[in-house]
């Protein structure tokens, strides 16, 4: 780092061992808490004599909250000073609409918790993104949004191995209510992040020394932001690609594997989630020596390695060695969206508003996704699906190289 | 209980021509027990001629009859296969195939699958226990059922059928 001695180091000392701590563990937690609340809700519906056409509409709904949620999700995450208890309040919602579902499986009460689950996850992502800048400050932040990744995704492949143990010997009405049990430690985690070592002007993206846009200007600063505009497109165009290859490769080992299909889908959701957890802290560092580009490279190059993989293999085994390439790509994404966010809004107080535009083209490319893989893999098989969402990869991978530029900064006086 | 005649009553059909799905989706699972429960205090009321625009009532014993919706089915060895999540009736309202959600993981690489109607063997003295006359390798690489597309029914030999032109019906007149 040629330029530590220009940063006070006041700064990065600020947060205490038990605010990090705090936050690894709330990372955990809070991955766990959102397990349940997976594809898993249509199985727990349908046990309850549901019909598709209800869980389709609950879903649906569920889908638009979420969607439209993330930009007015940022913007309430920067203007609110408590970003630790606007927080609390989303894990609280959560943790309620759980205990919803397992008590009344009815169906206004599963579309109101769903509505609530949804809206109150839109706030999720970008606080904890701004806790952390909040707490460590830019210099070190690709570090610690590593770290998140690692905890969260330790905390999502135990919640999916636990939470099949649970729904295979117990019910499945339990794992509603071992996810609401979950809100508990999550809210305890949350209690150990010191409110007041969260400095709340930098976990917005407002500079000390350059003053914001005015209010009215901000939006269009944003929109004008050609990085930020660029990235957006990479987003829809990875999750695109990225979001049905999972689905579309359970339901293959569902035809091709007798006896162990359920085990082998297992590993082929927790085998990436091992992968994030031991390399996305070295993608955090990397992305502060190498730049974000490089990395972000890197992660379409193997998410069109895995689809032309997927096209060619079919041995349940090899399914899941593939699966090793999405651990790779999850853990470059997970740092890079929020690190890219902080990058192209320093100075202009939307670094969460940034976020959630972000959340909303991954959402619109990961909904999509689905249904265009469907359409492929119905009509022209599944090699074919496989080759065409590597395709978009590809034509992602082309954009993020001859348009977007490197978004990281050397760091003059201005980024605390 | 005089009725002799062993019924069973699928909640599914009731929700496809019926408007109470609400009424069917309030309780914790689909029991006969709720219609069931209600016809003993019917007979009291009425006094012999008043009953002629009454419709006939039949109760369905609890250990005779159940929904469907949603119950596990297993295969003939007792390994769970997946879940009823819905129940095709062809034109003369006959029940033809259930459609099992098909193995996965958390909800994940499940696959919808059509089953003859009569693959399905209810458990003699529990009927709570819904067998199929499949094995898992046999259901497993059937082809998807989609709505509005043909219904491709598996059959309990493991042979596979178009649902339409099959069958001695021609429901148009």
């Amino acid at each position: 780092m040629p330029q530590t001695p220009a940063v006070p180091e006041t700064e990065v000392a600020s947060a205490s061992r038990r605010s990090l701590r705090g936050l690894d563990w709330f990372n955990f937690f809070i991955a766990d808490v959102q397990t349940g609340f997976g594809p898993f809700i249509a199985v727990y519906l349908t046990t309850h004599a549901w019909t598709q056409v209800e869980i389709g509409l609950v879903l649906t709904v569920g889908g638009i909250i979420g969607l439209a949620g993330q930009v007015p999700g940022g913007a309430i995450i920067d203007a609110m000073r408590g970003k630790r208890r606007v927080a609390a309040y989303a894990v609280g919602g959560i943790g309620l609409s759980a205990l919803a579902i397992a008590a009344w499986p009815i169906f206004p009460i599963v579309l109101f918790a769903k509505v609530l689950h949804s809206a109150a996850s839109c706030l999720v992502s970008p606080a904890i993104a701004a806790i952390s800048l909040g707490l460590v400050g830019r210099r070190k932040l690709g570090e610690r949004l590593g770290r998140n990744a690692r905890f969260a995704s330790v905390g999502a492949g135990f919640a999916a191995a636990l939470m099949g143990a649970i729904g295979y010997e117990l019910s499945n009405r339990a794992v509603f209510l071992v996810t609401a049990a979950f809100a508990i430690p999550t809210l305890i985690a949350l209690a150990q992040i010191r409110a007041e070592e969260i400095d709340p002007a930098r976990a917005s993206g407002v500079s000390r020394i350059r003053p914001p846009p005015e209010p009215q200007r901000r939006l269009r600063v944003l929109l004008e932001n050609r990085p930020l505009v660029i990235f957006a497109g990479c987003l829809l165009l990875f999750y695109l690609a990225n979001a049905a290859m999972l689905p579309l490769v359970a339901g293959l080992v569902t035809m091709r594997a007798s006896d162990s299909a359920s085990l082998m889908i297992a590993a082929c959701m927790v085998v990436p989630q091992i992968v994030v957890a031991i390399i996305s802290p070295w993608v955090g560092r990397q992305a502060d020596l190498w730049g974000r580009k490089p990395l972000l490279l890197l992660a379409f190059a193997a998410l069109i390695a895995r689809g032309v993989a997927f096209a060619m293999a079919s041995h349940p085994y090899a399914l899941i060695a593939i699966q090793i390439l999405d651990g790779l790509s999850a853990a470059v994404f997970a740092v890079m969206l929020p690190l890219v966010a902080a990058d192209v809004t320093r100075g202009t107080g939307h670094f969460n508003l940034t976020q959630g535009a972000l959340g909303t083209a991954m959402g619109v490319g990961a909904s999509l996704s689905t249904t265009l893989a469907g359409y492929l893999a119905d009509t022209f098989g599944g090699a074919v699906a496989f080759l065409g969402l590597a395709g978009i990869a590809l034509m992602g991978l082309l954009l993020l190289w001859t348009s977007l530029p490197e978004t990281k900064t050397d760091l003059p006086l201005d980024h605390r | 209980m005089p009725d002799k005649l062993r019924f069973l009553t699928i909640a599914a059909l009731a929700l496809s021509v019926a408007p109470d799905a609400v009424f069917a989706l309030a309780g914790p699972g689909p029991r006969v027990a709720q219609s069931g429960s209600t016809a003993p205090e019917a007979p009291p009321p009425d006094k012999g001629p008043a009953s002629t625009n009454e419709p006939p009532k039949t109760v369905l014993e609890k250990e005779e009859s159940q929904g469907i919706l949603g119950k596990t089915v297993r295969d003939s060895a007792g390994k769970e296969m997946g879940r009823i999540v819905n129940v095709i009736v062809d034109r003369a309202s006959q029940p033809r195939a259930v459609v099992i959600d098909f193995g996965g993981f958390l909800g994940v690489g499940s696959r919808k699958i059509a089953v003859d109607w009569a693959a399905l063997r209810i458990g003699a003295d529990k009927p709570d226990q819904i067998t199929l006359d499949l094995s898992r390798d046999q259901v497993r690489a059937a082809p998807e059922y989609k709505d509005g597309a043909p219904v491709v029914v598996l059959g309990a030999a493991g042979a596979t059928r178009p649902l339409p032109g099959n069958g001695s019906e021609k429901a148009e007149p």
